[in-house]
């Protein structure tokens, strides 16, 4: 199935093997911009429907996510785990690996830095920090690895194994917390908090922005050197756009899959790490609101590319960190910042092109 | 045999029917070539439309009916942004998942003007049907008697599709498209409109799915209800590799390991562990059919090569 996906150029392989015809040309901005846009349009008829003013809503939405420092403090905290996950995705299905398990290293990852972060007390702080951190992404990579060999020497197929291990990654976690490692004054799904000296101190007073955000921002640095420049970022690229072409030109495929399942991994973890050291303090059954898919859409959105990814993340961050504070001051449920996630991950695979009226419009044009 | 376990049967029963009827749908979507891994947004939205016509019209019938046109009609829209519009069915099947969710997150305080469970005036659950003669065998009674409508046409539901799929010219077709779909347009199957006629079918299955579980097993509507069984139903066709005995077969034990599950909850064994099994029990049985494959397809080779050896030696 990967293959084919592949193939089909889905993701982000789209600016590589699209011909820069004059039609695809006129059409690129939409496509672009097409799912962002309506998304805003579903939205803005849920809320008409249920008798909301939308253009109100949407512009307190802007005002409470990019208003003022705290908001934008805010926005940036609400950004970072969704960055790191949409990188983390982009990585995998630009090599051609349809990895939808981000969501589950990044609750290993979640868990192991909780619990470095509760056990190794007599570390000094960057020590305890870095080693949490470290520790989360290779737990996250370990996770990513079961369905990087099942794929890599026995083709078993990664979008049902990914799926079905974030199923397992949540109740594992749930199964160590509520059983062996439940915090002594809370009456369940809680750890103890991690030491003082391993959360990440605020960039900005009176915010959760950390140093997590600046991290997450250099490894999408890093992300598009390796998609750039480096050797083993054209390996993953081959074998992302056609693998058959690539296992002819030498590249060793399933070293490929296993590099490309582990650095998603990776990142899946490091995002959790972050997001107990620098937010929760402590690992909370069932504490994502969906990072990794999240991290899906935000790929998608981004098309890949390196700025995208980091733009679709503030736009996802900006959305929850808004949304949170619209649900605080009027009756509008956080529930609709799902629905505009929803329609954008549906119209990111969309071909806009297909549609009728947008073909009657590019023959016009 | 114990009467723990014929408790445990008994219970499992109607806790099997949802997962049994959404598997059934998605394995036939499978078989039109389609991964739906939308079945869990398609079962809620039949949850609620069902409770939803069941309370206004004081038929729980009506209800059902109303859930398989809503499934099905979804089925359509989301089988469309596939088949005619090229999305990726996994991240569209994300997405709908998402949307869906998010849909009935924002309805039910926005329109409904409450937080948790809808439960209208008026709303009628579906009666248990008692069969007769086969409802008074001791012990095994109520395994098979005493259950909703729904539940004896999930039990129907599996030797039909088996029919459909391997006796009927269109479930011939529907695999034709499913295994090689260019072979099979060449041939002259109209490929894209089985594909569709699949997801609907998946709709409208897993439609019934969700209203079984809110007018049968409950009689009320919340946004949780499903709790993931549109992704054991996933699993229980994946153990099964599409085909309608073996899927039904997973899904007959996911049922009862849910249904286990309350008890052994109690007994010290952790809830979160009964509950991972279906996930994994999925992994594992495929890894076993990607190893056969793979092993037979080294096998072939061998003994291709020797051929070959043994041709130019001769």
């Amino acid at each position: 199935m990967s293959q084919v996906t592949a193939e089909a150029g889905i993701p982000v392989a789209g600016q590589e093997t699209v011909v820069a015809t004059q039609e695809l040309r006129l059409l690129r901005p939409f496509q672009l911009a097409g799912p962002f846009l309506i998304a805003l349009l579903v939205g803005a008829i849920v809320l008409l429907a249920s008798g909301r003013d939308a253009l109100g809503t949407y512009w307190l939405l802007v005002q409470q996510s990019l208003g003022g420092t705290t908001q934008i403090a805010n926005t940036l905290v609400a950004a970072t785990p969704v960055l790191l996950t949409g990188l983390a995705t982009a990585v995998a299905f630009r090599s051609g690996i349809f990895n939808v398990g981000v969501e589950g290293s990044l609750y290993v990852g979640a868990f192991t830095a909780a619990w470095a972060g509760f056990t190794l007390t007599q570390l000094p702080g960057p020590l305890l920090i870095v080693t949490a951190v470290a520790l989360a992404g290779l737990m996250g990579a370990v996770w990513a690895l079961i369905p990087a060999i099942l794929r890599a020497q026995w083709r078993v197929d990664e979008v049902v194994t990914t799926l079905m291990l974030n199923y397992v990654a949540i109740l594992l976690t749930s199964w160590l917390v509520n059983y062996f490692f439940l915090a002594p004054d809370i009456a369940n799904s809680m750890s103890p908090l991690v030491a003082h000296q391993a959360r990440l101190g605020p960039l900005l007073p009176s915010s959760q922005l950390t140093v997590a955000f600046i991290v997450a921002l250099l490894i999408t640095v890093l992300y598009a050197f390796l998609f750039k420049r480096a050797s083993i970022g054209y390996e993953l690229r081959m074998t992302g756009l056609n693998p058959r072409f690539a296992r002819a030109v030498g590249i060793n495929l399933a070293r490929a899959i296993i590099v490309a399942f582990l650095i998603s991994g990776l990142l899946g973890g490091i995002a959790g790490g972050f997001q107990i050291l620098g937010v929760n303090y402590r690992f909370i059954d069932h504490f994502s609101p969906g990072y990794g898919f999240t991290g899906i859409a935000v790929a998608l959105l981004g098309r890949g590319h390196p700025i995208g990814i980091v733009l679709s993340a503030l736009f996802f961050g900006a959305l929850s960190s808004g949304g949170a504070m619209i649900q605080l001051f009027s009756d509008i449920p956080l529930d609709l910042v799902n629905i505009l996630q929803g329609t954008v991950m549906i119209f990111a695979v969309i071909e806009l092109s297909r549609l009728p009226f947008v073909r009657r419009w590019v023959r016009r044009a | 045999m114990p009467d723990a376990l014929l408790g445990t049967l008994a219970a499992a029963a109607p806790a099997t029917t949802a997962i049994l009827l959404a598997a059934m749908g998605g394995l036939i979507n499978r078989q039109g070539g389609i991964v739906n891994i939308g079945l869990e947004p398609l079962m809620l939205v039949g949850a609620f439309m069902a409770v939803v016509v069941s309370a206004q019209s004081g038929n729980p019938f009506l209800g059902l009916l109303a859930a398989v046109v809503a499934g099905g009609l979804l089925g359509l829209l989301f089988s469309w942004s596939i088949t005619r519009l090229g999305a990726n069915e996994i991240v569209a099947g994300l997405g709908l998942n998402l949307l869906v969710l998010g849909f009935f997150g924002y309805l039910l305080p926005v329109a409904f003007k409450i937080e948790g469970t809808l439960l209208p005036a008026g709303l009628v659950g579906l009666p248990k049907v008692n069969i007769p003669l086969l409802g008074q065998i001791p012990g095994l009674g109520p395994i098979v008697s005493g259950h909703d409508i729904v539940t004896y046409l999930s039990w129907l539901s599996v030797p039909l599709v088996s029919v459909f799929l391997y006796r009927t010219p269109l479930g011939i077709q529907l695999r034709a498209t499913g295994a090689n779909e260019e072979a099979a347009r060449a041939a002259g199957v109209a490929t894209l409109r089985l594909r569709d006629f699949s997801t609907v079918v998946a709709g409208a299955f897993s439609g019934l799915a969700g209203a079984q579980l809110s007018l049968g097993v409950v009689t009320l509507f919340n946004k949780q209800m499903t709790g993931g069984r549109g992704f054991i139903a996933l699993a229980a066709f994946y153990f099964g590799d599409a085909r309608p005995a073996m899927t039904a077969l997973g899904a007959v034990i996911f049922g009862v390991f849910e249904a286990a599950g309350f008890r052994l909850g109690s007994s010290g064994i952790p809830s979160q562990l009964v509950q991972m099994l279906p996930y994994l029990v999925v992994v594992i049985s495929l890894t076993l059919v990607a190893v056969r494959r793979d092993s037979r397809v080294r096998q072939r080779a061998r003994a291709a090569l020797a051929s070959v050896a043994a041709a130019k030696v001769g």
